[in-house]
Formats: C-alpha cells, sequence, structure tokens
C-alpha cells in the first residue's frame, strides 16, 4: 500500500505534467484498449485502425511532450521582466540615449553582446581585437570611447543556434525563422531583404512578444530586434546597427545596419 | 508551442481523412491502413523542418519505430508470398 507521502509525491508529479503527455497518455491508453478489442472481438478493420492511429498519435504526443520546459511561462516571464527592468534601470539612471551596437561573438570572446558607447559617436570605430568581458569596456583609442557591454535577450537565443548561418539573406532567413517559429514559437514566419547598401530589412509575420516605446527600447531595441540582430552580428561576423524599428498590421519590421565595411 | 499544435492537428486530421477515405472505399487490409498511416506521418515531419533539436530527436525515434513496424509488415508479406 502506498504510504500518504508517497502518495503526495506522484500528486506533484502528476500535475507537472504537461498536456502533450497528458493527451498522450489519454491517447495510448484508449488506442491500446480498442485496437485488440476492434480486431479480436468486434472484428472491425476501421475500428483496429482507428486505435492504431491513436498510439501514432500518442507516440507523438509523448515525445514532443517531453521536450517542453519544466518551468512554466509565467516563471520564465518574471524572469525575463525582471533582468530587463534592471538593465533599463541602469540605462535609464546613467541617461544614456545613444544606439546600442550588437556586436558578433567573435568581438567578444566567445558570446554575441550589445555595445552602447557612452558618447554618441557617428560611427563605431573598427574593433581589431576581441573586447574584454567587462560591463564597463574601451573600444577604441579615443578617450570617449567607452561604452557598456550587455548581456541581451539576443545573446542568449543567438546562443541556441547551431551552427552559425552564413553572410546571406537565405541562411539568416532559415536560421531566424528556425529560431523565432520553431525554438521560441513567438512568429509564424519571417522574410529577409538584403539591400545594396548593406541595410537588412527584416519583417516578422504575427509576432507575440510585445515592444514598448520605453527608454531601454529606444538604445536595445525591442526583444524581438535584439534577437534577430544578434543571429545577424553572427552571421556577418560584423557589428549591426537598429536603425529602425515598427510593428503594422501583425507584422513587426526591423531594419538592421551593417557597420564597419 | 504553436508549432507542435498546427504539427499534432495536420497529423491527426490526415490520419483520420485517411481512416474515413480506406473505410469508405471498403478496405479490410489493415497492413494498407499501417502503410498510410506511417507514410505520412513521416512525410509530415520530414515537412516541419524548423522543430527544435529535441523535438527532432524524439520524432526521429518514433519515426524509426513505425518504420520498424513498416519492415515487419513488409517482411511478412514477403515471406507470405514465398510460402
Amino acid at each position: 500500500m502506498l504510504t500518504g507521502k508517497t502518495v503526495g509525491n506522484i500528486n506533484i508529479e502528476l500535475h507537472n505534467k504537461n498536456p502533450y503527455i497528458w493527451a498522450g497518455l489519454v491517447l495510448l491508453i484508449t488506442g491500446s484498449l480498442v485496437s485488440p478489442l476492434a480486431y479480436f472481438i468486434l472484428a472491425l478493420t476501421w475500428l483496429t485502425a482507428l486505435g492504431i492511429c491513436m498510439l501514432i498519435l500518442s507516440f507523438i504526443l509523448l515525445a514532443l511532450g517531453s521536450t517542453i520546459p519544466k518551468l512554466s511561462p509565467e516563471v520564465c516571464s518574471l524572469l525575463l521582466e525582471t533582468g530587463l527592468e534592471n538593465m533599463a534601470t541602469i540605462i535609464e539612471e546613467l541617461g544614456i540615449r545613444t544606439k546600442a551596437v550588437y556586436l558578433p561573438s567573435s568581438m567578444n570572446g566567445g558570446r554575441p553582446k550589445a555595445l552602447i558607447p557612452l558618447h554618441a559617436n557617428p560611427a563605431l570605430p573598427p574593433i581589431n581585437k576581441s573586447l574584454p568581458r567587462r560591463f564597463i569596456t574601451r573600444y577604441g583609442a579615443h578617450p570617449d570611447d567607452i561604452g557598456l557591454l550587455l548581456t541581451t535577450v539576443g545573446t542568449a537565443a543567438a546562443g541556441l543556434l547551431k551552427p552559425r548561418p552564413g553572410p546571406n539573406p537565405e541562411e539568416l532567413e532559415s536560421a531566424l525563422t528556425s529560431l523565432l517559429t520553431g525554438m521560441l514559437g513567438v512568429a509564424d514566419r519571417t522574410t529577409v531583404i538584403y539591400n545594396e547598401n548593406h541595410h537588412i530589412k527584416v519583417d516578422i509575420l504575427n509576432p507575440r512578444i510585445e515592444t514598448k516605446a520605453t527608454w531601454y527600447q529606444e538604445c536595445l531595441g525591442g526583444p524581438l530586434a535584439s534577437i534577430v540582430a544578434s543571429v545577424t552580428a553572427e552571421a556577418w561576423g560584423k557589428p549591426i546597427k537598429i536603425t529602425q524599428e515598427e510593428h503594422l498590421n501583425g507584422k513587426h519590421s526591423i531594419e538592421l545596419e551593417v557597420t564597419g565595411q | 508551442m504553436k508549432i507542435y499544435n498546427s504539427y499534432i492537428i495536420i497529423t491527426a486530421l490526415l490520419l483520420l481523412l485517411t481512416t474515413i477515405i480506406l473505410m469508405v472505399t471498403g478496405q479490410t487490409s489493415l497492413d494498407v491502413y499501417y502503410l498510410a498511416y506511417i507514410i505520412e506521418a513521416l512525410i509530415v515531419t520530414e515537412l516541419y523542418v524548423y522543430f527544435n533539436t529535441k523535438a527532432r530527436r524524439g520524432l526521429h525515434i518514433v519515426s524509426v519505430a513505425l518504420l520498424g513496424g513498416f519492415l515487419f509488415i513488409v517482411s511478412l508479406e514477403v515471406i507470405k508470398m514465398l510460402a
């Protein structure tokens, strides 16, 4: 007989299962009962086939259900908001208005990061060596070439992509769709257009992340723009600047500029 | 996970539609039903190229298991023909 504690533990385990696992288990049990019953007793081929159908779907649901993270979306949102608010407070308190430049991992010692220059420079000086992994960093020879090196949503998201996309619009589009649609589930589709003057236009269809017009987002861009800029910086291996970001009729358009040409 | 939902709904609808079509056409061989299901499931899985690595790995195991069933049926048919 099971003890109360054991029963309690089982209850907790069952509550933690996601809807895919639940649906998979229900279909597995129903399919296992229906198919032999229909085949041996009722002698109905179509009902047996329907039972097999349920079993196939149950295997698929169980396979997909095991890939869902154990943390609830509410907890993830809580963690994201806390991190973003802390970053927003730092940027607002320092009174920074300059636009961030997204640097590839080759310029940052392993991870793509965002550099916010403390002084507004018309052009970023060429970065020839990897920047030190510090919060406040010097990126040029001029005394004013000091900036904040931040880890953004894009830093973590770009790390999910393996292998790194190549510097062409086709590979970038495929990588972004794979990341935003397949892995993160935050949009339906992505299209990439590369213009001659080193400008890249990325359209994200039906995004499910809001972009608010805050001081922080004016500097670093919204979460989607941050992800797109980080992945593009990785693909091109060059610093990327977000020049424009707008949301219109279920389409989020982001314009990027490849700097350091 | 919108992509998971669309994949499951499309697969379920396709399998259900196949069952109805085969039932209406008077198909009585269970092998035909099973082969049609496996082929459809494998094609739909291949079409969803944007799944994450974990999901792809999980579905790969399911595909291998289904393919094993497919080969089992084929070998049974071959044995029946030879006998």
